[in-house]
């Protein structure tokens, strides 16, 4: 691995630094102040500052440095958490996040120094209130860049000295018992358990005992895990607290049991890594680190049961280390690709067989049912919990509160909820609009509320969810809602509707995604130039998606985008039309039919509508739009497709016959060819032939634009 | 008998760059681990020692003042060294001693 490929997963690692504490300071301002939420976004920040310092970033070590040490103050109670200190930390924490995209080479590196002065300030003012409160120890090694292997030697020369020195006898009181069992990260990054053993002794801790059973002879011993446990004495004037501060730094690393009775925590074998820790300082020694693995896949037993007995005192585990590896995104897209070859040379070999009469073999089903299953389970690799994107929210929340005055608090529902990484990727920006747009737009100033009896504070609500195969997500406010008058006035004058028009709610709903569209009686600088909602509602369409309005005058707006789960592979319906084959998406369909002719209603030479229960649905032949030769040109003798659409209501497609219902592999035209109207892309069928996948909704719009027809009640 | 002589600063690295020489030297026969010269050790390099006394016919350490020290202090003199008094092992056994 070389320094670049270390320094991306650093700044991957801040990525998740940022993210972890971010959501301990939304929950601290939430009001969860506890030991664990504090501790999270001091570990975020630290773990930035230790990188940072390796890679000799000065301005972001220094600048983390600073925070770290209010964080700190924080954590060991010394500065209280106030309203106005967590309003502190967010900013601190967005003045970081730039500070690592600028030594990413991402924009500016940000003028920090006010925040930092804000920062000592709230430091040194809990100095002058209570000077050396500070009870704990491990400030000084924290100090330490700890990739460093620089102050090592120092560190260990001052174990021998510590560890040699006439620790403080147990004295007759009672004492209590604590076990210490250092894991393999605990012994990574220049970090060193003894160095924490030195401190309980410090403590006026006694090591009653070591645990030695759990060491494997010689030619066994995998040197990255621990196995060694010791039992101390501590006095009964030392709290449990005062431990746990102790190996704070270092995670769930060292598990700790606390009381006579609790049982030695056990070992826990390392998990299989793919990528090491950037700070591994050990890569050549490597094969008998490797061979250790190797034999854990073939005896996995030991994980289990190490997984098992965490004793019941230790602190909350978070999500154990070492579970997850890191891939790189080209090796899981080639993957993705290979599955989809897969899927296709699985459809052909069905359709040879099925030519020599041998369509339904054991064997094929069985191939079907692996096939489809390794597909899920390549998707699933990819998926990623929405929470990502949503997590920026807060900050673009903050960020809008300090431009338009208004305060937002936000509720957010299903962050797990989890969908392909590339429709992640390309939903922050659509999703940044939307916010924009409903903090700006949506929600009223304070006193507008007040007035119309609402609470002076705006809720946007943020939600996700799967329905049937999609995924639904949903941005909310409770502001005044849609001022339809408003809109069609503002479409009217700008020509993007007739005066006389009659518009359903939906209809004048949607004018606001018309290009050029701004209801804004100024351009701030947050919204109102009329590039937005058109660029949002393209967005989702290129995902494959599509985006509806529910509003409601006087109690808000809610936007709903509803998302195919990956872009790789989609449900679809298989149709001939005259000497083409076509697929029509399965999420535009409604219903597919056989018309009765007397059902079918002629419009001129070429026209027609069909009567579905009562509404009256415009036919779309498709053969027109593809120009396929000899196919069915009259309703009644063909099948039709009952098709929602985005813009142009529901539609129905002509098409002669129905071949098949399944999964497509979706192969993009635009990479391939170029893009071309009507059409969404391209998969192979299982004969070996290209079939084009229909844009359902550029393809009705478009022929509907033509024809002039719509659906009419 | 085959000699391995650790050297001052025992940690990580130093560890697992003497680690495959412990293995080979304990398959073939009695070994020795000279550890006199050792200044800093880590926990790494502390149980592989604890191994290598229990792997085979068992190495025999000879140690630095500040390895002894630290050995006793954690918990592992008798562990590492033949010729460790018996210890307390217990609070029982500490007051024991102390009185």
């Amino acid at each position: 691995m070389n320094a670049e490929e270390i320094q991306a997963i650093f700044f991957a690692e801040c990525e998740e630094s940022l993210a972890a504490a971010e959501a301990g300071l939304a929950a601290c301002k939430a009001g969860t102040h506890d030991d664990d939420t504090v501790n999270a976004v001091f570990r975020g920040v630290h773990s930035i500052k230790g990188g940072a310092g390796a890679f000799g970033y000065i301005a972001l070590q220094s600048y983390t440095h600073t925070f770290e040490t209010l964080l700190s103050d924080v954590r060991d109670g010394t500065v209280a958490i106030t309203e106005a200190l967590i309003d502190l930390l967010l900013r601190a924490l967005d003045t970081l996040s730039d500070h690592v995209a600028a030594t990413r080479g991402l924009g500016e590196a940000p003028d920090d120094a006010a925040l930092q002065a804000e920062m000592t300030a709230a430091m040194a003012a809990n100095a002058g209130a209570a000077p050396a409160a500070t009870p704990a120890t491990s400030r000084d090694d924290d100090e330490a860049p700890e990739l460093s292997d620089f102050d090592f030697s120092a560190m260990l020369d001052d174990i021998a000295g510590a560890i040699g020195q006439t620790g403080a006898e147990p004295d007759t009181e009672a004492t209590w018992t604590a076990r210490v069992r250092p894991h393999a990260e605990a012994m990574r990054n220049g970090s060193e358990p003894l160095l924490m053993l030195r401190e309980m002794i410090d403590l006026g801790g006694t090591c009653t005992g070591c645990d030695v059973s759990q060491v494997p002879p010689l030619d066994t011993i995998d040197a990255g895990t621990g196995y060694l446990g010791w039992t101390f004495a501590l006095p009964a004037d030392v709290s449990e607290a005062a431990v746990r501060d102790i190996f704070d730094f270092v995670g769930d690393e060292c598990s700790l049991a606390f009381g006579d009775d609790a049982p030695m925590p056990p070992v826990r074998q390392p998990a299989l890594r793919a990528v090491a820790p950037p700070a591994t300082a050990t890569m050549a020694p490597a094969a008998p680190a490797t061979a250790t693995a190797a034999s854990e896949i073939v005896a996995p037993t030991h994980r289990p049961a190490a997984l098992a007995a965490v004793p019941a005192a230790a602190a909350p585990a978070p999500p154990a280390m070492g579970q997850s590896i890191r891939i790189e995104l080209g090796k899981l897209d080639k993957l993705i690709d290979a599955v989809g070859e897969l899927v296709i040379a699985q459809a052909m070999m069905a359709q040879r067989l099925a030519g020599d009469g041998l369509a339904v073999t054991e064997e094929l089903a069985m191939l079907e049912g692996l096939t489809r299953d390794i597909q899920e389970s390549a998707m699933a690799i990819r998926a990623q919990p929405i929470g990502s994107v949503f997590s920026r929210v807060p900050r673009i929340l903050r960020e809008l509160t300090a431009s338009t005055g208004k305060h937002v608090r936000l509720e957010v529902s299903g962050e797990s909820t989890e969908l392909d990484k590339t429709v992640i990727e390309r939903l922050g920006e659509p999703l940044t609009h939307l916010i924009r747009n409903a903090v700006d737009h949506g929600i009223e100033p304070a006193d507008a509320r007040l007035a119309a009896g609402k609470p002076a504070e705006g809720t946007l609500t943020l939600s996700a969810e799967h329905k049937s195969g999609r995924i639904l997500i949903r941005i909310g406010d409770d502001g005044r809602g849609i001022d339809r008058d408003r809109v069609l006035g503002k479409a009217i004058e700008k020509g993007l509707v007739a005066p006389d028009a009659v518009l359903s709610k939906e209809e004048i709903d949607l004018l606001i995604f018309a290009p050029g569209f701004s209801t804004a009686a100024q351009i701030t600088n947050v919204s109102g130039r009329g590039v937005g909602m058109d660029v949002v509602r393209q967005n989702v369409k290129d995902l494959g998606g599509r985006i509806t309005i529910e509003s409601e005058p006087g109690s808000g707006t809610t936007f709903t985008l509803t998302l195919p789960l990956t872009l790789a592979i989609s449900d679809g319906m298989v149709v001939n039309v005259g000497d083409q084959t076509l697929v029509v998406p399965l999420a535009n369909v409604v219903e597919s039919l056989r018309p009765d002719p007397a059902e079918v209603k002629g419009l001129g030479a070429h026209r027609a509508m069909i009567n579905v229960r009562g509404r009256f649905i415009p036919v779309v032949p498709l053969h027109l739009a593809v120009g396929a030769a000899g196919a069915v040109e009259r309703p009644e003798q063909g099948v039709l497709i009952v098709v929602e659409t985005e813009g142009a209501g529901r539609a129905s497609l002509l098409v002669d016959a129905i071949v098949d219902q399944r999964q497509v592999v979706i192969k993009s035209l635009d990479t391939h060819y170029r893009s071309v109207e009507g059409v969404a892309g391209a998969t192979i069928l299982g004969d070996g032939r290209v079939a084009l996948i229909v844009d359902v909704d550029g393809l009705v719009a478009h022929s509907l634009a033509d024809s002039g027809l719509q659906e009419a009640a | 008998m085959s000699i391995i002589s650790l050297p001052p600063r025992c940690d990580r690295a130093a560890a697992e760059a003497l680690l495959p020489e412990m293995i080979a030297a304990l398959g073939s026969g009695p070994l020795a681990i000279d550890a006199r010269g050792c200044t800093q050790i880590g926990q790494v390099m502390l149980q592989i020692l604890v191994s290598a006394r229990r792997t085979g016919e068992g190495a025999v350490i000879q140690a630095s003042p500040m390895l002894r020290d630290t050995a006793r202090r954690l918990g592992l003199e008798p562990e590492l060294f033949d010729d460790a008094p018996v210890v307390a092992t217990t609070r029982a056994d500490i007051k024991g001693a102390d009185a």
